[in-house]
């Protein structure tokens, strides 16, 4: 019999519990619960294999699949889980600590999730629990971004749930492992799948969702954002369709246009956003490439790149929280105010994180996926993703630090934040220790990847601190550096946005629903126009039918007569429909009820004597 | 400590990790020719500086490239979506 609980269930059901306490024990019970769902995970961990079977409609649901890849993801979210939630620790509202827990909770049934019916469920709960979070930040652009996220993630989910039931009516199983490919509609299934997974996973054309909803998210749930939804999808394609080769050229290309797409933000939080996808590429063309080394990669990146993202947004949150601003026209000069050089410092541990310097968590794990790419033989793939690295040094860990706690150079621009009566907000302190706990996992890891390596589930033979990668890393840093010191000038915000693959469908969005509502009504509204006047003009005949057919006789005469005219006889009708329409509906005409009976009496025997007559005179 | 980090300083500070780090590169592959070529896959990895190289062009094509996509194409007022 297992003694321990699945640990998505922990976050699940104790989210049910969160509203009813208050105080300071709701603060403890929110940071007991990711540590009690931590030790859970570790006594699963001793004892491998598939465990909570639940029959159902013939097919055997699987909730607990427990092997080294499933443990390694549910130990990094996890311990994510308690670092955000110590940060979102202030937080009074509770539907927001609620939603974060069942996104938490959920994201562990993906993981553990042995067959497609589960897999399913707890994808969908992902999506709208992670709606909420980013709902709660109330405003116009979040409620709006809020409804396109939910309906990216709504196609997402009926295209993994059309796949899914296509496989099980193919194959007759549930069971998620890896899916067929190839090309042909017979991989129809698969390509659906593949679809659902790819969305989550926001691989551009279809990342959109990202950019666009996760800035906009509250400050805490936005760290909780970054996390979940895109590893989870790593994950599932890691198990579904690794080594399946597009991925590498989905990935390398998601590397560089993250990049790309960064350079020209103005919001700190969507440039940010924009390196969650150029990092997942990172992992998406890892699982492509799929030898050990690379899947190794994948995971190791995503378990560091939790850590360094939570730790850059949570960064990039307190700058908001204390200056209510996230634009890079609107901030600047702030390394003067109280906490800011904190801030600044700890957001530049996760920065040097993500830009791969030796000694912090980036180093050990991007290098493995590049290095796998070049033992695969990819030249075109590792420049691409050593050049998307340029990228991430240029904008994490320059273009962000100096234009927002760096004053501009340029005189004549006053400096943004006026007075120290402008940074008024002091930031809660829970949101410095989460982030420090979150920098120290990022140092640990560096300076002692063995703690990472050894929980990866195929044996990673890898050393990152050769002396040929801390060359080479050193100089692609320093000198990228060197090129935006003398660029520097060109990096300011400017107040645009840019537009991205969602233009398609906010645009024809839009159009289609003025189509909706303008032509298509007005046609629909047309016809039902014309039926009530053909309903209408039954309802006149019947009013008095022997003088409406009158009229009509004397209409159509008039018609025929008309070109005869003058004639006696067409003014006669045509006086005479006048007067009769005018008088309509006039006296109908009544017959005494022995007429009415007589009438009914013959209608009976004429069909007594048809009745009579059957057979023998006619059939 | 006392001591004031001027910006001069840090610039030549700055300096001297540039050149380390093209000498190391090229001390280490010259000294050990064969065992680095065995580690490579790809010849550029034998050219000593190559990632400096790399790095700084690499930068600045970011640059320069994604501001051109943006003026030119990609970039609009904040109001765009609201008037179109």
């Amino acid at each position: 019999m297992i003694e321990w609980v699945h640990p998505g269930l922990i976050f699940i059901l104790g989210a049910l519990l969160i509203p009813v306490l208050k105080g300071r024990w709701k603060k403890i019970y929110l940071l007991l619960l990711p540590i009690a769902a931590l030790i859970d995970l570790l006594y699963m961990s001793t004892s491998k294999g598939v465990f909570w079977r639940i029959p159902l409609l013939g097919y055997e649901l699987v909730f607990g699949r427990v092997d080294q890849l499933s443990l390694v993801f549910g130990y990094v979210f996890t311990i994510a889980a308690f670092c955000m939630t110590l940060y979102a620790l202030h937080v009074k509202e509770d539907g927001q600590h609620v939603s974060a827990f069942l996104y938490v909770g959920s994201t562990l049934g993906v993981v553990f999730a042995g067959d497609l019916f589960t897999l399913y469920l707890f994808w969908e709960v992902m999506a709208f629990s992670s709606l909420f979070l980013i709902w709660y930040r109330k405003t116009k652009a979040s409620s709006e971004a809020g409804f396109r996220y939910i309906m990216v993630h709504i196609f997402g989910g009926i295209c993994l749930l059309a796949g899914i039931i296509l496989h099980v009516q193919n194959t007759g199983s549930i069971a998620f492992n890896s899916f067929n490919w190839g090309t042909g509609w017979g991989y129809l299934p698969s390509y659906l799948i593949f679809l659902g997974f790819i969305i989550n996973a926001a691989v551009p054309p279809l990342h959109a969702w990202l950019a666009d909803a996760y800035p906009e998210a509250t400050i805490t749930g936005a760290v909780f954002l970054t996390a979940f939804t895109t590893k989870s999808a790593i994950y599932v394609l890691i198990r579904g369709f690794s080594g399946v080769e597009i991925l590498i050229w989905l990935g390398a290309i998601m590397a560089v246009y993250g990049v790309i797409y960064a350079v020209l933000e103005n919001d700190i939080r969507r440039l940010l956003a924009y390196h969650i996808i150029s990092q997942v590429g990172y992992m998406v063309c890892g699982v492509g490439i799929g030898t050990w080394m690379a899947i190794d990669g994948s995971i190791a990146h995503a378990f560091c790149h939790i850590l360094y993202k939570a730790l850059l947004f949570m960064g990039a949150g307190v700058v908001i929280e204390m200056t209510g601003r996230s634009k890079f026209t609107e901030l600047g000069g702030l390394y003067k105010y109280k906490y800011m050089p904190l801030t600044f410092w700890l957001y530049m541990i996760g920065a040097f994180s993500i830009s791969g310097f030796p000694l912090f968590n980036g180093f050990v794990s991007k290098t493995m996926v590049v290095e796998a790419s070049a033992m695969a033989e990819l030249p075109i793939v590792w420049l691409l993703l050593e050049g998307a690295s340029i990228g991430t040094f240029l904008h994490t860990g320059l273009k962000v630090p100096y234009l927002t706690w760096f004053g501009r150079r340029d005189k004549d621009k006053e400096p943004v934040v006026e007075s120290k009566t402008e940074v008024v907000k002091e930031p809660p302190k829970n949101m410095f220790v989460a982030m420090g706990i979150t920098a120290f996992l990022c140092v640990f890891i560096g300076v002692y990847p063995q703690a990472l390596y050894g929980i990866l589930p195929y044996p990673a033979n890898y050393n990152p601190y050769t002396v040929s990668h801390i060359i080479a890393m050193s100089q692609l840093l320093l000198f990228t550096f060197v090129a935006f010191w003398l660029l520097r000038g060109m990096l300011h915000g400017t107040p645009t946005i840019t537009l991205d693959t969602d233009w398609f469908y906010r645009v024809w969005g839009k159009k289609f629903i003025w189509f909706c509502e303008k032509p298509l009504i007005s046609f629909a509204d047309s016809i039902d126009e014309k039926v009530r006047r053909i309903a209408d003009s039954f309802v006149w005949f019947s009013k008095n039918p022997p003088v409406a057919s009158r009229i009509m006789m004397l209409t159509v005469s008039t018609v025929f007569l008309r070109p005869f005219n003058p004639n006696p006889l067409y003014t006669r009708y045509a006086n005479d429909l006048e007067e009769l329409r005018k008088l309509y509906p006039a006296e109908v005409h009544r017959l005494a009820i022995g007429s009415g009976v007589l009438l009914v009496l013959m209608f009976f025997i004429l069909y007594l004597i048809i009745y009579l007559t059957y057979g023998v005179l006619w059939v | 400590m006392g001591i004031k980090l001027e910006q001069r300083h840090l610039f030549g500070i700055l300096c001297v990790c540039l050149a380390a780090s093209i000498l190391v590169d090229v001390l280490v592959k010259f000294h050990g020719q064969a065992e680095a070529q065995a580690h490579t896959a790809f010849l550029w990895q034998t050219i000593p500086g190559f990632s400096a190289i790399y790095g700084f062009v690499g930068c600045v094509l970011i640059i320069v490239v994604s501001k051109a996509l943006g003026h030119l194409w990609l970039q609009r007022e904040e109001d765009y979506y609201e008037k179109h």
